[in-house]
């Protein structure tokens, strides 16, 4: 376990140098920042949208981290040369495979971190100053239509801004607000999944280039998202022609091609829960009622998930020779 | 795993042999499609002998080289012992038990050829996390890894310096330090010299020979033959994939005295002109000559001019083989012809 756990610390401090990871975090931070005030534009519902734009960025960007930062690791080792000094010490192969991957799971972890205590604080901030809580806040009122000045607007600004990243950070600690209640819940599915594809991206690297191992990542996430609807498509191909029997050409080729392709990539979607966090009948004035809850059979699904995904890839890595 | 000690030594001392191959094999098998130069090459099951039949002994205590000319197979020998590769066939014991036991691992000490450490970790970060590797408990670390920084020569400031800023000659004595911090009972070096000018390559030596008096085995490969030739206990030779020679280096160089080189001052033209065309080699400098003369009669008649003329003996050397000569002899000859020669030789 020590000797995963040196792997993966190593793996952490390769990663953050990465100047990839920067462009993407910084990216990822920007829209979320954005999304404020794209949000104004929206005719209804402005709070779906950062949030919709907020728990997207955490997902996309978290899993770009990974296929990005996640195919070179093991390469650059193999290319590098470093392997041999690793492979010849009292360590097994498969330890080396679950250091990496442990260190690439602490890198994109660390990253959903941060672009969630950045998304929660944009979250408060919004909250905080919305025009009636400023003009409350900095404003008393003597009479009708009289007011005096209590506080400046900036300093106001300035300070809603500090609570609000401080409750942003607490917030990934278990705090909750109405807005922000069943929000970390979806981080921790998003988290869940990254986990899976972040698995795949090792698999992948174990066996092929940089380039190749992204793009077959790349399909693993997409069609692992589309899975449902891409089921839901075979069915219909199967129901139009009378049932599967009855599949001729082009069909029957898409309708075993859907099967085979759903089956060998995990069902993401069952991770995803954008869409009951942001169009779910929610109420943020209680909460407690319209949860988004944590499905535990998923969890284990993804975790079973990825012993099997890293088993298979110890298994390749383990008859490899490098030459 | 052990024998008795060859020769006239009347006690039952007995040497263990701590690396052992045999008929150790390694043919490379390239893929079906090659992009070579810009163009698509196929190469229909094409297949490359790096490693044919190779049966290695390396006793404890001593340093073995393992010498070659470029892609002999000497670094797919090492690759093999350290399990970076798996052979195609044939087998090899390391202290007696099958390549990739761990608790045989933790006695190994390994560099590799040219190595690229992790550049963004700090020297004393480097070290740190080869001994994790290990598995040393972290009191040992902090106690071994100042003394290890001592021990390769590295300079005050090291530890703290990230690897990127490191020299070469400094990266190849951190990868030997890597490769002790477990004090293990082998060490193996592959090119250690390569790359280095004519200082880190003795530093190297230096490093090598301190290793052996400190009781390990070292195990190296190299083509710095004459470095080889100071260093070595005994040296097996590979060429093209296949053991050539092995043995100890005075039973393979032939102790017989292969030419005299005389240096001398102040001869008369007429002697001068008699000795070039004796000599196998003749320079003449302002005052001094240097002469190679095959025989040892003709080095007497050149000694007794020296002496009747009254001029001056700068030096007198018999020269016996080299091991650069032994080996450009055994590597050009060819592929089956030495084999027997040289390793029945020493068996």
């Amino acid at each position: 376990m020590g000797k995963i756990l040196a792997i993966a610390l190593n793996t952490f401090k390769e990663a953050v140098r990465n100047k990839v990871l920067y462009f993407l975090l910084i990216f990822a931070l920007l829209i979320m920042g954005f999304s404020s005030v794209i949000s104004d534009l929206s005719i209804a519902a402005p709070e779906k949208m950062v949030i919709d734009l907020g728990l997207g960025a955490i997902d996309f960007f978290g899993f770009l981290i990974s296929v990005f930062v996640g195919i070179y690791l093991i390469y650059n080792e193999m290319e590098r040369k470093t392997i041999y000094t690793i492979v010849s010490k009292p360590i097994d192969r498969q330890q080396f495979i679950l250091g990496k991957y442990f260190g690439l799971l602490i890198t994109v972890y660390v990253n959903i971190a941060i672009m969630s205590i950045f998304f929660f604080t944009v979250l408060y901030f919004r909250e905080a100053t919305q025009p009636d809580v400023v003009t409350k806040a900095i404003f008393k009122e003597l009479g009708p239509g009289k007011f005096e000045s209590v506080g400046n607007y900036y300093v106001y600004h300035v300070q809603a801004f500090f609570i609000a990243a401080g409750k942003g950070i607490a917030t990934l600690f278990g705090y909750w607000e109405p807005i922000t209640h069943h929000l970390l819940r979806v981080v921790f599915m998003s988290a869940m999944s990254l986990a899976i594809i972040t698995a795949f991206a090792i698999l992948y690297s174990t066996f092929s280039t940089p380039t190749l191992s992204a793009v077959f990542t790349f399909l693993t996430f997409i069609i692992g998202n589309l899975c449902e609807d891409i089921l839901r498509y075979a069915d219909k191909l199967a129901q139009k022609a009378g049932g599967v029997a009855q599949l001729v050409g082009p069909d029957k080729m898409k309708y075993w091609f859907a099967m085979v392709a759903t089956h060998i990539t995990p069902n993401l979607a069952l991770l995803d829960k954008f869409s009951d966090a942001v169009h779910g009948p929610w109420d943020a004035k209680t909460p407690t009622i319209h949860s988004v809850p944590i499905d535990w059979v998923v969890v284990v699904y993804g975790i079973t998930y990825v012993a099997g995904v890293l088993s298979l890839a110890c298994l390749i890595f383990n008859r490899r020779n490098f030459k | 795993m052990a024998f008795r000690a060859p020769g006239p030594c009347p006690q039952k001392t007995t040497i263990m042999i701590v690396i052992q191959t045999e008929k150790l094999s390694k043919i490379y098998s390239h893929d079906f499609i090659d992009v070579e130069y810009g163009r698509i090459k196929f190469n229909w099951f094409r297949r490359t002998v790096a490693l044919e039949n190779l049966d290695l002994e390396v006793k404890e205590g001593e340093i073995f080289g393992l010498l070659g000319p470029n892609g002999a197979g000497k670094s797919t020998t090492i690759k093999i012992l350290m399990g970076i590769l798996f052979a195609s066939s044939g087998s090899a014991k390391i202290m007696g038990r099958p390549l990739g036991d761990k608790s045989v691992k933790q006695q190994i000490g390994f560099l590799p050829e040219n190595p690229f450490f992790y550049d963004y970790l700090k020297g004393e970060e480097f070290l740190d996390y080869y001994g994790q590797l290990y598995g040393l408990p972290k009191s040992v670390r902090r106690k071994r890894i100042p003394e290890l920084f001592e021990t390769v020569g590295l300079p005050a400031h090291a530890p703290n310096l990230p690897l990127k800023g490191y020299s070469k000659g400094m990266l190849q004595r951190i990868g030997v330090a890597q490769a002790i911090i477990s004090d293990p009972k082998i060490v193996v070096l592959d090119e250690p010299q390569s790359g280095l000018d004519p200082l880190g390559r003795k530093e190297i030596r230096d490093i090598i020979l301190s290793l052996k008096e400190s009781g390990k085995t070292v195990f190296f490969s190299s083509h710095i033959l004459s470095d080889a030739e100071l260093i070595c206990d005994r040296v097996a030779i590979v060429n093209r994939g296949r053991l050539t020679a092995m043995g100890e280096l005075g039973h393979l160089l032939s102790p017989k005295v292969k030419e005299y080189e005389v240096i001398a001052s102040g001869l008369s033209k007429e002697t001068v002109e008699n000795v070039r065309r004796n000599a196998v080699k003749f320079i003449e400098r302002e005052n001094d000559v240097l002469v190679i003369l095959p025989e040892e009669s003709q080095a007497r008649e050149l000694l007794a001019k020296i002496v009747q003329e009254k001029a001056t003996l700068v030096s007198l050397t018999p020269r016996k083989e080299t091991l650069e000569e032994y080996f450009i002899r055994e590597v050009s000859k060819a592929p089956g012809e030495s084999k027997t020669a040289g390793v029945a030789g020493v068996r």
